[in-house]
């Protein structure tokens, strides 16, 4: 079934790219169709009369907020709560009883990488609320970082429509952990206190988020382009605390640049991060995206495709 | 690997169809019932793996029907997934404390039953 876009089509392909050398990450076959889904709210909620006259804008002025805006957009994943549970009973089970001997008395902070609406981040404290009698004396706190977009607004609110709390959530967590209002489910205050989320461009230096005890970036990580997984791995290896762990997906593992962590045996999606200081040493074949240059290098390939047109 | 059974308990045809050919989709084999009594007939004849469950029906609901079931000889077996417009939180306590396994609150789509049955180990 083909769907009626209205978007100019030279649009599409410069859209797309926009994505990949702002954020890494290769929107798919069927980018067209996301485009107009994902993007015709966010016109009308920035005041635009179309999709259209919101892209031209930004191709015209160049406006870096706006493009980040967009980029992000496109970016939101659909993500259910309890998503690949199997990864994140490994929390609970492996990653805590290891770390819990050496940081008892003290704080246990948990990165969600890449955190979209927030589910994942509210189903460790979840879990964490749960497993409180087996770690005790301990304080846990959950950190949801992403790009700045209307995801992470509604990951803030803790709020989640009728059919998103019903999609992963068991009935016993929805009924213990949410309060039902209106037509909506929002998350418990006890549960929103052990949770904050914070805005960061994913593949810039992330030196100022601090380091974790826990880094979660599950499932996410075949999106982005070969240097994109490059830069965010390096990043990642800046997060994690020295002899701390990194949980990818269940299927998920670093292939052959492992950027200072070496693999649990019998887990190898989960990799702890060596003591010791590693060098990395990069592939000077592989190009890396700079995002400023890289959105206005986009910029001049629409404007030559619009000259190109006239 | 032997197909699974899923008894479809309401009184809307509409949503006995809906729910039937979702639950098709995840390759269970279904049966249909309009009341609690007409599906306690049913599963004295052959007990089901599940049973997607309606609250408010004539005759016999949800509940009435749940109890009398956990009462049957092999009637712990089924796993029972309640899915009604009741959204009340205590009306959900009233029926994971009367035996359901899970619960749905209508409308529902495929993902919620998707995941649901999941959730209940069921897939």
């Amino acid at each position: 079934m083909s769907a009626v876009l209205s978007l100019n089509p030279t649009y599409y392909e410069a859209l797309k790219r926009l994505t990949l050398e702002l954020a890494g990450v290769n929107l798919g076959s069927d980018h067209a169709f996301l485009i107009e889904t994902r993007l015709s709210s966010l016109s009308r909620k920035e005041g635009f009369k179309s999709l259209d006259e919101m892209v031209e804008e930004l191709f015209k002025s160049g406006q870096s907020n706006l493009a980040v805006k967009i980029v992000s957009s496109l970016l939101e994943r659909d993500t259910h709560f309890y998503t690949d549970r199997e990864s994140l009973d490994k929390i609970e089970n492996v990653i805590l009883p290891a770390l819990y001997p050496i940081r008892k008395g003290g704080k246990i902070q948990i990165l969600s990488f890449g955190c979209s609406s927030g589910q994942e981040a509210y189903c460790i404290a979840m879990a964490l609320d749960k497993a409180k009698d087996k770690f005790p004396d301990t304080t846990f706190e959950v950190i949801g970082v992403d790009y700045p977009s209307t995801a992470l607004d509604r990951a803030r609110a803790g709020r989640y429509t009728h059919f998103e709390a019903q999609r992963g959530l068991p009935i016993r967590d929805l009924i213990t952990y949410f309060d039902r209002q209106a037509e909506d489910w929002v998350v418990k205050d006890h549960i929103r206190k052990m949770v904050r989320f914070e805005e960061a461009h994913l593949l810039s230096k992330l030196d100022t988020l601090g380091q974790f005890d826990i880094v979660v970036f599950r499932n996410a990580l075949p999106h982005y382009s070969s240097p994109a997984q490059v830069r965010v791995l390096r990043g990642l290896s800046t997060l994690v605390k020295p002899l701390s762990y990194l949980l990818l997906g269940t299927h998920e593992t670093l292939n052959h640049i492992n950027f200072g962590f070496d693999p649990l045996p019998k887990e190898p999606h989960i990799f702890i991060r060596r003591e010791a200081k590693v060098q990395i040493i990069e592939d000077p074949n592989i190009k890396k995206p700079s995002d400023r240059k890289t959105f206005e290098k986009a910029k001049r390939r629409l404007k030559d495709i619009s000259d190109m047109r006239a | 690997m032997r197909t699974k059974t899923c008894l479809v308990v309401d009184d809307s045809k509409m949503i006995r169809r809906v729910a039937s050919r979702i639950l098709k989709d995840l390759k269970f084999a279904t049966k249909e019932a309009e009341n609690g009594q007409e599906a306690i007939d049913r599963c004295r004849v052959n007990m089901p793996d599940a049973i997607l469950l309606d609250w408010n029906m004539p005759v016999m609901d949800g509940l009435d029907f749940l109890k009398e079931l956990r009462k049957e000889p092999s009637g712990d077996k089924p796993v029972v997934v309640f899915c009604t417009a009741e959204r009340d939180v205590l009306k959900i306590s009233q029926a994971l404390d009367a035996g359901a396994d899970e619960y749905v609150m209508k409308p529902f789509d495929s993902d919620i039953i998707e995941s649901k049955f999941y959730q209940a180990g069921l897939i």
